[in-house]
């Protein structure tokens, strides 16, 4: 007999998780920046680096106030009618009222791949989009247990969380990029620091760009177990999501065509991988899907 | 000379943290009892939706088993005792009762082929199955606040503040448990 799983410390656990990777990304960034200001002279290499961290900061800063319109735009999604998607209203206002959210503006965007994402800084500006797939394909339960996963990723502020590791994982390139450049330029005089330091300064730099990237997808396959875990909060009946996800398992690989339809920056914030390799990795933006049903049957 | 300034400093970051604990406590007790009240309006809201669909129920049932009045009577009973309910706790309770009863309307139903078949009552099974999970869901986001309150009123060190702004715990809303067994009626 498994122990049985409960949903609470599911989510206590996974918040803590995550909120660890998140200190080891900046633990990275400063790191970084900590040996670079032992190696090289701050001059005008420190004003560039300024320069583009506004830059980068600017720009994610837009694309966070107009994540959901983007997200929207990006997949050509239309809104749903309270009349015509009854049965998706209904889902969706049932887990907005088993969350205590604001209801969320409800999409439909075509795909015959079962799969849903949620966007928004915010409660107040969420939206939900579902595939045509899911609606046909998905039973009433199944269809909450994955709005009711969406519900959590808006519940769990990921799109504010996600883009704030993206920019710390930004931030962590552009100074590794800035310092490997930065010693072309420079002349053995201006630096401070030995040989040895430079040599563990160059591949601090090379590694540690890679590093945050990897551990940024670590957050991400952490908020999906958490979302799920959330989700079984919402709706208290976890086979729903996971008959769901037992049906998204057993569909086809993705056509090039649905490919090209998903934007691979929105990735993290559908139901499960929309460019679905097989091989399950580091590199994953989602856990597997086998770990996930596992985990669900044991709630 | 330092160490005083010291000393002064540190009994300063001390009293700042007491008086941001009391501020924090207070204003959290108050966000959770506003969203346990709130989540029991909207129960309330779905109740009296439910409360007005039944005349017209009554109606198209009538047309069709007219000599089923005393399972009738028993869901326009239900639905006064609903109506003249003085609190949202109250109307609760009437409410399980009138589900009790519309249950038995449905399953009369299955009795009388042409009433199953007919569009409006058909309409309306829809729209009382949906507000009875709106219900469910409804008072099971009530029961998490309550159950939130609670934690935050029970467990150190929230619950010194409690009991300095006298706040106690609330009773989590009960209700027989055969009604959220009941499967979904699917359409």
């Amino acid at each position: 007999m498994v122990e049985r799983l409960s949903f609470e410390d599911e989510i206590s656990k996974n918040k803590i998780k995550s909120f660890f990777l998140v200190i080891v990304v900046i633990t990275f960034f400063l790191l970084l920046g900590f040996i670079i200001a032992l190696i090289a002279n701050p001059g005008y290499f420190f004003i560039i680096m300024i320069f583009s961290i506004i830059i980068s900061i600017s720009y994610t800063l837009f694309s966070y106030y107009n994540a959901e319109k983007i997200a929207i735009a990006s997949v050509n999604a239309k809104l749903a009618s309270p009349t015509r998607d009854k049965i998706l209203f209904n889902a969706v206002e049932n887990m907005s009222l088993a969350s205590g959210l604001p209801m969320p503006k409800v999409y439909i965007m075509k795909s015959d791949r079962i799969n849903a994402f949620a966007s928004g800084r915010d409660p107040k500006h969420a939206i939900i989009c579902v595939t045509t797939g899911a609606l046909e394909k998905l039973e009433k339960e199944e269809l909450e247990g994955v709005i009711a996963h969406e519900m959590s990723h808006i519940a769990n502020f990921d799109v504010r969380f996600m883009t704030l590791t993206a920019v710390l994982v930004g931030l962590v390139s552009i100074l590794a990029e800035l310092f490997l450049r930065s010693l072309w330029f420079s002349s053995d005089d201006d630096r401070k620091g030995g040989g040895l330091l430079i040599i563990l300064g160059i591949i601090f730099a090379i590694i540690a760009p890679i590093a945050a990237q990897l551990v940024s997808l670590a957050i991400s396959r952490r908020r999906e177990f958490t979302a799920d875990a959330t989700g079984v909060k919402f709706t208290r009946y976890p086979p729903g999501l996971r008959n769901a996800l037992i049906k998204i398992k057993k569909e086809n690989e993705p056509s090039q065509e649905d490919r090209k339809r998903y934007p691979k920056a929105m990735a993290p914030l559908f139901i499960s991988d929309p460019f679905k390799s097989r091989i399950k990795n580091i590199f994953s933006t989602h856990p597997s899907i086998d770990e996930r049903i596992k985990i669900l049957e044991r709630m | 000379m330092a160490l005083g300034l010291i000393i002064g400093l540190v009994v300063a970051a001390i009293v700042l943290i007491i008086v941001i604990a009391f501020i924090y406590y207070y204003n959290r007790f108050i966000v959770l009892e506003n969203r346990i009240d709130n989540s029991l309006s909207q129960i309330d809201v779905q109740l009296k939706r439910r409360a007005e669909l039944v005349p017209n129920l009554i109606n198209t049932v009538k047309g069709y088993a007219k000599h089923e009045k005393g399972i009738m009577q028993e869901v326009v009973d239900a639905r006064k005792v609903l109506l003249a309910a003085k609190d949202v706790k109250k109307r609760v309770e009437a409410g399980a009762e009138l589900q009790n009863a519309l249950k038995s309307i449905f399953a009369l139903a299955e009795n009388y082929p042409q009433l199953k078949a007919n569009e409006n009552f058909l309409q309306l099974q829809q729209e009382l199955a949906t507000i009875e999970d709106r219900i469910a869901y409804s008072r099971q986001y009530y029961n998490d606040s309550i159950l939130e309150y609670n934690n935050k009123v029970e467990v150190f060190p929230g619950m010194f503040f409690a009991n300095l702004y006298s706040k106690k715990e609330k009773e989590y809303l009960k209700i027989p448990e055969e009604i959220r067994a009941v499967p979904k009626v699917e359409f």
